[in-house]
């Protein structure tokens, strides 16, 4: 239950977004039906709008899903960096929280970790109520997408950009971590205008780029 | 858009959206980790909020808005700043929505 009560901010923020997706897939010609089935199972956030992006543009399936995959890679790092704390765990509930693993549920996992008071039940709370807030979204989004109308009336574009704000002052604590947050920072700002140069990163690469160049200069760094 | 090119999508990305997610909990759980590697993954969560941040606000959509006029920067500030005073997620995340649609409307 604690594990609720922390994720219920991530089920608020997720439940508008949701419905974005719902109205947009709805939109590109998903029933309501697909629209749902994959926000439960894919989970994805960046990696769905950018899979109905490329959809509409007529990609080939395996274009869209590494299109998605790549983007997503950066969950790759979040689970090798919770990997530690969930060693004693059975693999069965490992499974559970990895496929219940996104941006937020692994920022509140790991500021609730730091304050000692986290456990794999508090993490399966965050991540449950996370997909629920995400899944629920969908469906009024795509069950109601003349009410909700255009999405972005409603703020809806600041929905992540926020969260990701917050979440970030909570988890760069520390000078070094500063550091490294303001490095990264830089990093996914200046890399693609060296397409100047004709040095082109495609923009789904960007993150895990910054992301690994800014950590590892941070453990190099800061010893 | 056919029905089978939209549900060979949804199969696929659920599969592949797990195969990133789960063997790294699976593998590295297992492993005793060298502590530079350790170190190394203490600066992972930073790294990914600040360059997801950045690029939120600072290239909206892909393209370059670094501008006084940028509503995604006005609203990140206060944001930020909400966040650091109230240590409240929830409190955060709505106010910053707020902020941005009156943002935006005052921007036109």
């Amino acid at each position: 239950m604690r594990g609720v009560r922390l994720g219920l901010p991530i089920f608020l923020g997720y439940v508008p977004v949701g419905a974005a997706f719902g109205v947009i897939a709805t939109a590109i010609g998903f029933s309501a039906l697909q629209a749902v089935v994959c926000s439960a199972t894919a989970l994805a956030g960046a990696g769905q709008f950018i899979a109905l992006n490329l959809m509409k543009e007529g990609a080939s399936v395996l274009a869209v899903v590494a299109a998605t995959t790549v983007v997503n890679l950066r969950y790759m790092l979040f689970g090798a960096t919770l990997s530690p704390h969930l060693k004693d765990m059975p693999l069965g509930n490992q499974a559970l929280l990895a496929f219940m693993l996104t941006d937020e549920t692994f920022a509140v996992n790991v500021s609730d970790r730091r304050t000692g008071a986290s456990s794999g039940a508090s993490m399966a709370g965050v991540g449950a109520i996370a997909w629920a807030g995400w899944v629920a979204g969908t469906a009024a989004g795509a069950l109601a997408a003349s009410l909700i109308g255009d999405p972005s009336r409603w703020g809806v574009d600041f929905a992540m950009p926020a969260m990701f704000t917050a979440l970030l002052i909570a988890l760069a604590e520390d000078r070094r971590q500063m550091a490294v947050a303001a490095f990264a920072a830089m990093l996914a700002i200046g890399l693609p205008a060296l397409s100047a140069l004709g040095i082109i990163i495609p923009s789904s690469w960007l993150i895990v780029i910054a992301s690994i160049g800014a950590a590892t200069v941070g453990a190099v760094a800061f010893r | 858009m056919s029905t089978t090119y939209i549900w060979a999508v949804i199969v696929l990305m659920a599969i592949a959206n797990f195969a990133v997610r789960f063997p790294p909990i699976a593998v590295v759980s297992r492993l005793r980790l060298p502590e530079p590697f350790v170190r190394w993954l203490s600066y992972v969560p930073a790294a990914v909020m600040g360059s997801l941040v950045a690029g939120e606000v600072l290239r909206p959509g892909g393209e370059y808005l670094i501008t006084l006029r940028n509503p995604y920067l006005l609203a990140a500030l206060p944001t930020a700043l909400i966040y650091q005073r109230t240590r409240s997620f929830l409190g955060a995340t709505i106010a910053g929505m707020l902020i941005f649609v009156g943002i935006r409307a005052l921007l036109g």
